[in-house]
């Protein structure tokens, strides 16, 4: 595409009716709820957060010896 | 003038009513932003390429100055001015209304205008090498100070226009409902301004009569004081991106908000204790007791992140929903497979919500903890974490939402669009090797703001890990590959702007009192 035109201004996203957002979605993949995949993308986050955080107490307590 | 006769063009694409002077106020904005950028930028260049030991190319004088310049350019000029582009376009744009008072607006944008000549000049002539946070005892020229008053006052005329602006469009009905989630954060954005710009006065004015030699500067307080500005300047862009995130969401996939309530409050999060959070800027300062420090960072700093989180799964919960709603529902990640990436608009997005989040936001809470700070503070970590957030996470962000702006607002087609649509994934995966490596040369203890980390001609040695030469090559790789993206962006944006193809319709200036939108900013 060489337009010059970002494809959100050439080709809109189809409007959504009432009735489809108060639907909503009923996937429900694995218990996951109706969003799934944010959900694993959520938790790979948490598991990043926790690993960082345990590091850098770890590394602390190279410097920081007890006893 | 009266509402009758405030002038008005109707965007074709949005159908939203853009007031000319609104109109006006953007482009300026936006214009001396993207000058801002490219000063700043081009220092970026020099100050990376002094850091990468193994070219080392400027003196230690011109180094700290180059750095100030660096500094002020990319964390004050280049973000606030965006950002009052930001608040034009969430007030009187998407309220479909009129800017309330255009000749004040117009005098606070030359105010801001005069105050960044006035910082420019005391930079560039070596009266003002005191980097970004201009720590007392370290004396600028007081023009520089006085600089920095002008802006402040210049961008609180532009945040009490946008607060007037509300008030215009709900006395005048041009919209109906709330108002839309943009401007909620939008609104949000500018309490904060409003704050961070009490806390800019507070300091800056005794600052600047002690340049004067007219009063005595504590250094302690001048930090405590300054940080009120200093991070609180910062969460006016996390405010801001988040709103473009999700305006960019809305543009890009027809992202559906999940919750409008749970969202709003984690803006409202914000308000309530991100000032506080500038207490972790202090966190080895003697000044300051434990519990201080604790209340403000390990209690208070986690209500501002649990705002951040929440609008961390909101942003792409609606993406995931609104694709899924419209046929993409295979598997957990067809949404995102199928997304359009060669939208640069979307690509910034997703790009600066996982930087921000992944790097920036991980580093940050992690760095905010009073213990972990004292083997991370003042080490190359600590910017290794801001260029995640400020960098990967705001300026993404602006850069990807620019691409509509350019059309939407400049009516004109976007200049080099294959290059545009490369730029995100060079500046981000720029970025990305840029913000790691960075945090790994903290790591090994490699301090920040300092011009020759071999010490040479010092009494003493010190050496570092054979692995910091390795880790700091690839910084400077990395950002210069960012850099390069932010060349093209610049090239892009200038050449659209002032050389591009112009769009057809739109352009009338049609003459008409406002009205509530039919559909227009209803997504937004």
């Amino acid at each position: 595409m060489a337009s010059g035109l970002p494809p959100g201004l050439l080709n809109p996203p189809r409007p959504l009716s009432e009735a489809e957002k108060a639907a909503g979605d009923d996937t429900d993949a694995g218990g996951l709820g109706s969003v799934p995949g944010t959900m694993i993308l959520v938790l790979v986050f948490f598991a990043a957060f926790i690993a960082y955080y345990f590091v850098n107490w770890k590394l602390l307590s190279f410097l920081w010896k007890i006893g | 003038m009266t509402t009758a006769a405030a002038k008005f063009r109707v965007c074709p694409t949005t159908k939203l009513r853009v007031h000319a002077q609104a109109d006006a106020l953007i482009k300026a904005n936006a214009v001396v932003a993207t000058v801002a950028l490219l000063i700043g930028g081009l220092a970026a260049i020099l100050v990376l390429l002094t850091r990468w030991q193994a070219v080392h190319l400027l003196g230690a004088e011109m180094f700290y100055r180059v750095l100030t310049i660096h500094g002020m350019n990319m964390l004050i000029f280049f973000i606030l001015f965006f950002e009052m582009a930001v608040l034009y376009f969430a007030g009187p744009v998407l309220l479909n209304s009129r800017v309330p008072a255009p000749k004040i607006a117009w005098t606070g944008f030359v105010l801001m205008v005069l105050g960044t000549l006035m910082v420019e000049w005391t930079m560039f002539t070596g009266r003002a090498d005191v980097l970004f946070t201009s720590y007392v005892p370290l004396r600028a020229h007081p023009l520089f100070y006085l600089g920095v008053i002008l802006f402040a006052v210049g961008a609180v005329l532009a945040v009490c226009i946008f607060f007037a602006s509300l008030v215009v469009a709900r006395r005048e009905r041009t919209y109906e409902g709330s108002v839309p989630l943009v401007t909620f954060g939008a609104l949000t954005a500018a309490i904060i301004a409003a704050i961070t710009l009490v806390h800019g006065a507070a300091i800056y004015i005794p600052t600047f009569l002690w340049s004067l030699d007219l009063m005595p500067m504590d250094a302690q307080v001048y930090r405590l004081v300054w940080w009120g500005l200093g991070h609180s300047s910062q969460q006016i862009n996390v405010a801001a991106m988040v709103s473009v995130w999700y305006l960019l969401g809305a543009l890009t996939v027809g992202a559906v908000v999940l919750n409008e309530k749970v969202s709003r409050i984690a803006f409202v999060l914000y308000v309530l204790f991100i000032s506080m959070a500038s207490a972790h800027h202090l966190l080895v300062d003697p000044g300051m007791g434990p519990a201080w420090k604790v209340w403000n960072t390990s209690y208070f700093m986690y209500m501002a992140v649990l705002a951040s989180m929440i609008h961390g799964f909101t942003v792409p919960g609606g993406i995931e929903i609104g694709m899924r709603l419209r046929g993409y529902t295979k598997g957990l990640f067809e949404w995102l497979r199928r997304a359009p990436w060669g939208d640069p608009g979307f690509s910034s997005l997703i790009f600066s919500i996982v930087v921000f989040g992944f790097v920036g936001g991980i580093t940050g809470v992690t760095f905010g903890t009073e213990q972990i700070n004292i083997i991370a503070h003042n080490t190359l970590r600590i910017p290794g974490h801001f260029h995640a957030t400020v960098v990967s996470g705001t300026a993404m962000a602006f850069m990807g939402v620019t691409y509509y702006v350019i059309p939407l607002i400049f009516r004109k087609k976007v200049a080099f669009w294959p290059l545009a649509r490369i730029q995100p994934y060079l500046f981000a995966g720029g970025m990305l090797i840029f913000s790691i490596t960075m945090t790994f040369a903290g790591t090994f203890g490699v301090p920040r703001r300092h011009w020759d980390i071999t010490f040479s001609g010092a009494p003493f040695t010190l050496e570092f890990s054979p692995a910091v030469d390795l880790v700091m090559g690839m910084m400077a790789l990395g950002g210069l590959m960012a850099a390069l993206g932010g060349g093209i962006y610049i090239l892009v944006t200038v050449w659209s702007v002032f050389f591009g193809e112009k769009m057809e319709g739109g352009d009338d200036g049609e003459r008409a009192a406002p009205r509530a939108p039919e559909s227009a900013s209803a997504a937004v």
